[in-house]
């Protein structure tokens, strides 16, 4: 599963992990994030990830 | 200073300063700048929309005496950056029945910048308003305009925007109004290169978000206000938008002549073939001139000398800020010129990555150029002209 990357603030999305802080179970891969959630570092959308 | 009439009701009692010559230590500012904070007066209520930078904070205090201001009932914060927030605690043992609003983020952040307790806090969502009896403001969150809590107050009876930092420009002046459209233009611009244009995916969404509203009035935190918004709001359309100009940037440094030698005759060459060139020898050139001319060039070419294996500190930096401000550039090259050695193309590419650019032939000459080195300078410029018909500005 690949990690990706805010291009803002540099916080990785790694799936391994998921955030389940917010909601996001770990094993969750990208596709599978919810279109609405935020990079929970700085908020960022979605559509600011790239694949690292 | 004077405090300048935005409207019978809206007053911009911000401070001006005339001197200041670099900004976060790193930008310069060839004509100063102004910190614009907004008082609005309501039946009801007052607002502050914004402060100053803490430096100016006696004549901050000085505005706000001349206007005769006795009471505050909101500080709205758009924006955390000290320049406009800093002065919220001074203002805050002024008035201190006084609450400052602001988004969830905002606060967050100014809790930590400033150390201001939860308690003197309202928290707004996006499109809240609050009421000042006969005036309306209302919030619109933009985050990244250019950092994670900005945010814009509509003051929606007048239809003026205040729009922080966005919109704005290092501009000392004490108009109201800019009416000097070609140089707030290029003020705008160098400021857009410098602040915004990292962000330009978000400017481009905030700004069609604006260009729904009714606007009479812009009024940004640095630099005069607009009263006719669509010079601002075009401007930036066209900045942040996708198009590139039929444009080369090269910005170099020459140590014994031989990259000086190179660029001289790209010049040329791109200059025979209709193609507008900005030339930056960035031992004399600074950010400011690097980044305007980064907003809208089709292509970037490094000029690099190599020095001990690697590329220049002055290309290294070039690189670093072109890499950061991340412009929409379609197309990329280097050309530079070593001793014996040189990992310096390896080194420039690699702090390149934000890219999305196209690379170009490279030329790297060994010494002075030769004639195979001219030729492959023949080939990038007959390139380079190729790239620009094929997208449809040359």
């Amino acid at each position: 599963m690949d990690k990706y990357v805010c291009t803002l603030c540099g916080y990785v999305y790694d799936p391994v992990n998921g955030d389940p802080d917010n909601g996001v179970t770990p094993g969750t891969p990208w596709e599978e994030v919810p279109e609405d959630w935020v990079c929970p570092l700085c908020g960022a959308g979605k559509d600011d990830f790239e694949k690292e | 200073m004077a405090v300048r009439k935005i409207t019978e009701t809206v007053f911009n009692i911000g401070t001006i300063d005339w001197d200041r010559q670099t900004f976060d230590e790193l930008i310069p500012l060839p004509d100063g700048t102004s910190y614009n904070s907004y008082f609005v007066r309501g039946s009801e209520k007052n607002a502050l929309i914004d402060g100053v930078d803490p430096d100016t904070i006696e004549e901050y205090i000085s505005n706000l005496k001349s206007l005769n201001v006795d009471k505050v009932d909101y500080i709205i914060s758009n924006h955390t950056e000290q320049d406009h927030s800093g002065t919220i605690v001074n203002l805050l043992k002024l008035f201190p029945d006084a609450k400052v609003v602001t988004n969830k983020k905002c606060k967050e952040f100014l809790m930590e910048h400033l150390l201001i307790e939860e308690d003197f806090f309202i928290t707004i969502e996006d499109n809240e308003t609050i009421s000042l009896g006969d005036k309306t403001l209302q919030f619109i969150l933009a985050p990244w305009v250019h950092w994670p809590e900005t945010m814009f107050t509509y003051l929606v009876e007048e239809k003026i925007v205040f729009s922080c930092d966005f919109l704005g420009s290092h501009l000392a002046t004490n108009e109201t109004f800019s009416s000097d459209d070609a140089k707030v233009y290029d003020a705008a611009k160098r400021y857009y290169a410098e602040i915004m244009m990292p962000f330009r995916p978000h400017v481009k969404k905030h700004l069609l978000k604006l260009k729904e509203m009714e606007i009479d009035f812009v009024c940004p935190s640095h630099g005069p206000s607009f009263s006719n918004p669509s010079f601002i709001l075009n401007a930036y359309e066209d900045w942040s938008g996708d198009n590139v100009k039929n444009k080369v940037l090269i910005p170099y440094v020459s140590m014994h002549g031989s990259v000086k030698a190179m660029v001289n005759y790209l010049v040329d060459r791109l200059t025979q073939k209709g193609i507008r060139v900005e030339l930056l020898n960035m031992t004399k050139k600074g950010l400011g001139e690097l980044a305007i001319d980064a907003v809208d060039s089709a292509t970037i070419v490094f000029g690099v000398s190599t020095m001990l294996i690697g590329p220049h500190p002055t290309m290294l930096y070039t690189g670093t800020i072109i890499n950061a401000l991340k412009p929409k550039t379609r197309f990329v090259s280097l050309v530079g010129s070593y001793g014996w050695g040189s990992k310096a193309f390896e080194t420039m590419e690699g702090i390149l990555n934000n890219l999305k650019s196209q690379m170009l032939t490279k030329v790297l000459a060994k010494g002075y150029p030769k004639e195979e080195d001219f030729e492959k300078l023949d080939v990038l410029a007959d390139e380079i002209e190729a790239r620009h018909i094929e997208i449809g500005i040359l």
